[in-house]
């Protein structure tokens, strides 16, 4: 028991390591990537940049993006193997967090990449473990370790774990085409929790393509549901941490005035950090209150004809007053949520 | 008595250097040479020679991530501790840290 105690906390550790190097890199790259996308123009195709310097912008915005959850795979990676654990964890992130191959439905997000930084962790401590001659052992760190531990999770990751996680996202798709037949708000429900279950992740990404592929035949109003619940969940932790400052230690508080300000840009990853941290009670919070903000916005037909989402496509939204009113309230359900799940920090101080 | 110490939580904003200054303060309000190393966001400031470690008596490790140059304190007196217990109950942790040493 205490064994297994003990293996938690270094988990704990270890997902504290990774988030803790990674949010440079969504700071980083989320902030370029609003700038870049408010001058955007909205077209079919989504939000396009025509200023040359913006698109500059947007480049680098993407890139950041693009190394948050390699950063984060590594260095989880890293809190448990040490040095050996670092480049095998970026490089699996990396797999995970990318198609494989022309199979572009096989990308397991943020919580792929934490399974393998998990994972890289382990193979690169327990190969670092093995009893080797003094000739090997000077080749161990900078040849065994680290082709063998991408040998041995990439395999396993290729053939056991990226193909349920394909399998899983093509049933949601299909469980997603079946729900729009039958009712508008249990559709607005599914989409909220999807959205906000992996922030932008491939869960998110499926619901991303089903509205637009609902777009391409004329109907807006489930992009409209989806593009509200986008926002939701890193606005309203900003929320939670203005209402409910006891329950946040500063460092929270000021990650959340980030994690708001991409929301309003329509940047769900915003909220990643303090999902990774807690998920237990952040998702159930995030959850629900994005499913009541696509509640309302189904019964307000909210639409919209952009695949982006957040406060800077209200211009080009129908029924604005709505969808405002959807975003704010999905945002306070939310707050108030995460208020009442999160322990109070000054008490449990004393 | 010597302490020294290294601080660390997962933001590297605040916690850290808060729990740095509480245990300072506690260590020095009880008479005792203290230095206590942060790694922060902005990486390892006021950091701890190994001569530092190898005089010290106890070594309070308050972190909540992975920190660097751990081997520093290999076979030490090592007390760990959480980050936030170092800011909100300083004096138990150091009681703690003064048991390790007798």
């Amino acid at each position: 028991m205490d064994n297994f105690k003990k293996f938690l906390k270094e988990m704990q550790k270890a997902f504290l390591s990774g988030v803790s190097f990674m949010i440079p890199a969504v700071t980083a790259g989320g902030i370029l990537l609003a700038v870049s996308l408010s001058t955007g123009t909205k077209t079919a195709t989504g939000l396009v940049i025509t200023n040359a310097f913006m698109k500059n912008l947007n480049i680098l915005g993407t890139a950041g993006m693009a190394m948050m959850i390699p950063i984060m795979a590594g260095y989880i990676a890293y809190s448990i193997a040490g040095k050996p654990g670092l480049a095998p964890g970026m490089i699996m992130g990396y797999i995970a967090n990318n198609p494989l191959g022309k199979a572009a439905t096989t990308k397991s997000g943020f919580l792929g990449a934490m399974i393998v930084g998990v994972a890289c962790g382990f193979v690169a401590k327990w190969i670092k473990g093995w009893k080797v001659p003094k000739t090997v052992k000077a080749i161990m760190p900078i040849l065994i370790i680290p082709s063998i531990t991408v040998f041995i999770v990439g395999l396993v990751y290729i053939y056991l774990i990226a193909t349920p996680v394909s399998a899983l996202m093509s049933g949601f798709t299909a469980c997603l085409k079946n729900l729009n037949g039958t009712n508008k708000i249990f559709l607005a429900i599914a989409i909220g929790f999807m959205n906000a279950f992996d922030m932008g992740g491939p869960v998110t990404k499926t619901v991303s393509m089903f509205t637009l592929a609902l777009m391409n035949e004329g109907i807006f109003g489930p992009n409209g549901m989806f593009r509200i619940t986008v926002a939701i969940p890193p606005i309203g932790i900003f929320l939670a941490t203005v209402l409910f400052k006891n329950r946040f230690n500063q460092g929270d508080r000021d990650l959340a005035k980030a994690a708001g300000i991409m929301g309003c840009m329509g940047i769900t990853e915003g909220a990643i950090p303090f999902a990774v941290n807690d998920f237990k009670r952040v998702l159930p919070s995030t959850m629900i209150g994005a499913a009541v903000g696509a509640i309302i916005g189904a019964i307000g037909n909210v639409q919209a004809p952009v695949p982006h989402g957040g406060f800077i496509i209200l211009p080009v939204v129908t029924n604005r007053v709505w969808f405002v009113a959807a975003i704010l309230i999905g945002s306070l359900v939310t707050a108030l949520l995460l208020g009442f799940l999160k322990p109070n920090l000054e008490k449990e101080g004393q | 008595m010597k302490i020294v110490g290294v601080t660390a939580c997962p933001t590297g904003v605040a916690h850290t250097y808060m729990a740095q200054e509480a245990l300072e303060k506690e260590c020095r309000r009880r008479g005792y040479e203290v230095k206590i190393e942060t790694q922060g966001s902005i990486g390892v400031e006021n950091e701890l020679s190994q001569e530092e470690v190898d005089e010290a008596d106890v070594i309070i490790l308050a972190v909540a991530i992975l920190i660097e140059n751990e081997e520093r304190f290999e076979g030490k007196n090592i007390l760990n501790a959480d980050v936030n217990d170092a800011i909100t109950k300083t004096a138990s942790v150091i009681d703690a840290a003064e048991k390790l040493v007798k």
